[in-house]
């Protein structure tokens, strides 16, 4: 069992410093994001774990550039192009599949055998003219990836993709999105509450905790699939809980 | 094989629904041939079918429906561009800059509520009774639900699909071109649709206080020759044309919301 915390040092896609946020609600300052340090490598899926209100898609939101961080810096190595996938698809209700998918491209940019080959790797063959409506939330999910894709990016940030999916949808676009990834191999900034999916994703798991990142698990030794019942995991686990929690979950081992 | 089966369908529905609709018609068409002929009424008061259609087949032998229906249609169309191009830029300068809601909006809703015809007079005054008069008479009428329409859909874009564009990098040109006007399609084409009905409504009233030619005139003209059957033509005209302007209108709507944004299935 090799599962190390250690923040890396070398840093080869983006790296996030000293990175500070803050809201005005009601006249109140909130704090969301209080001093973020953390390295994103490049072909690896990092996964942004924590509590609903940590601060884990304000996050994502500055590295995405939708959020202007009040202080600290977002660094992406010279050439990273970022895509985004959000927690619903926001698919433009007037475009087909296909037309959705090429969203991001102007014209001259489309090129239609590469969209096609999207459609293909993301399971959308024989919807390219449906319409965002006539879809299942997991297709649409699957379009918005395909989208991202298609704008040529090297790094994809997902905010909680799968959220809104049923159990077994979610379990099929978790493997999709690991075969893509493997095919790909894109960096993935991947923002869930669900231990499980961060578990079964995940490269790395950043555990964000009131707008801190406590602590960064390196799963790279672990082999994929994951088997979320063997020792390590299980183990893991607990101690992702008790970084959240800040107490020891006695013999809270459940799986699911 | 489904979809030309689902195509069938639709006809023989829409043929049904037409067959329905000439129910109605034929009822009407029988109760006024009855009623004309039980001689309760005189000739005047209630011309006959038969004294109508031959009204009709007259005015259409010597061309005078159709050139007051051309008169008619011409006024309504100059006037409607001319309110949807104002109705455009305002409607989106007004979505850019809602604050300045607060400097017109009381006058927007008042003018709001001026019936167009009850300007005439005025209008007949300051421009005379020629087609001046007429054009902004349209323009007034249907300018408001046209702007009113396209403010909303302007500024009811969702802002997360906004966001989409911004992570694609979009210019605001960009951003417009792409998502804000497409998504405010819908709203534009309701509020076409409805100032479409308001113009031809306007067009016949204005017509009928000051004009020397067109469909409210030539009803008008015919209550003045005691021509009641005329008068009939006259109103099955502006029906008739209404419906029609309102069906292609349909159709348009259609074509573009399921296909005409998307309509380059390549």
């Amino acid at each position: 069992m090799k599962i190390s915390e250690n923040h890396p040092v070398e840093c080869a896609g983006i790296r996030i410093s000293g990175l500070c946020k803050s809201f005005l609600v009601d006249g109140m300052k909130l704090e969301v994001l209080r001093g973020i340090d953390l390295d994103l490598q490049q072909g690896e899926i990092t996964v942004l774990l924590g509590r609903s209100g940590c601060g884990k898609t304000t996050l994502l939101r500055v590295v995405s550039g939708l959020e202007t961080a009040d202080s600290g810096t977002v660094k992406l190595e010279p050439g990273t192009k970022l895509g985004m996938v959000f927690q619903e698809p926001r698919l433009m209700p007037w475009l087909s599949v296909r037309k959705n998918i090429a969203f991001g491209l102007s014209k001259d940019e489309t090129y239609w055998k590469q969209i096609d080959g999207l459609i293909a790797m993301t399971g959308l063959s024989g919807f390219e003219k449906a319409y965002p409506a006539q879809l299942s939330g997991g297709m649409q999910q699957r379009a918005a990836l395909a989208r991202a894709l298609a704008m040529g990016t090297s790094f994809i940030l997902m905010d909680e993709p799968f959220a809104a999916l049923d159990y077994f949808t979610r379990q099929t676009m978790q493997q999709e999105l690991l075969r893509i990834q493997q095919e790909e191999k894109k960096g993935i900034l991947f923002v869930t509450h669900s231990i499980d999916e961060a578990l079964t994703l995940g490269d790395r798991i950043a555990v964000i905790d009131e707008g801190r990142c406590r602590t960064v698990y390196d799963l790279r030794n672990q082999s994929r699939p994951r088997d979320l019942m063997s020792d390590a995991m299980i183990d893991l686990k607990r101690r992702i809980l008790m970084d959240i929690g800040g107490e020891t979950p006695q013999g809270d081992t459940s799986m699911r | 094989m489904g979809e030309k089966r689902a195509e069938h369908g639709r006809v023989k529905r829409s043929a049904e629904r037409l067959g329905r609709g000439l129910v109605f018609a034929l009822i009407l068409f029988l109760a006024w041939e009855l009623a004309f002929r039980s001689g309760r009424w005189s000739r005047y008061v209630l011309p006959g079918p038969g004294k109508v259609a031959g009204a009709l087949w007259t005015m259409i032998a010597n061309g005078s429906l159709f050139v007051s229906m051309a008169v008619s249609l011409r006024r309504v169309l100059t006037g409607y561009l001319i309110a949807f191009v104002l109705a455009f830029l305002l409607g989106a300068a007004a979505a850019a800059r809602p604050r300045w809601n607060d400097y017109y909006g009381p006058y927007l809703e008042f003018m709001r509520n001026v019936p167009p015809l009850s300007l005439i007079a005025l209008l007949i005054l300051w421009f005379g009774i020629g087609e001046t008069s007429k054009i902004i008479i349209i323009v007034l009428a249907s300018f408001f639900p046209m702007f009113l329409n396209i403010r909303k859909g302007f500024t009811s874009c969702d802002k997360k699909l906004l966001e989409v564009g911004q992570v694609c990098g979009f210019s605001y040109f960009r951003q417009f071109s792409r998502i804000i006007l497409p998504s405010a399609v819908p709203d534009i084409l309701v509020g076409m649709r409805i100032g479409l009905g308001y113009s031809w409504r306007a067009i016949i009233g204005a017509e009928m206080i000051a004009a020397s030619s067109g469909l409210g005139y030539l009803i008008l003209d015919a209550q003045q020759m005691s021509r009641s059957d005329k008068v009939i033509v006259g109103i099955l005209a502006i029906g008739l044309i209404g419906i029609a302007c309102d069906k292609v209108f349909g159709l348009l709507v259609s074509w573009v919301t399921h296909g005409g944004a998307d309509s380059e299935n390549i």
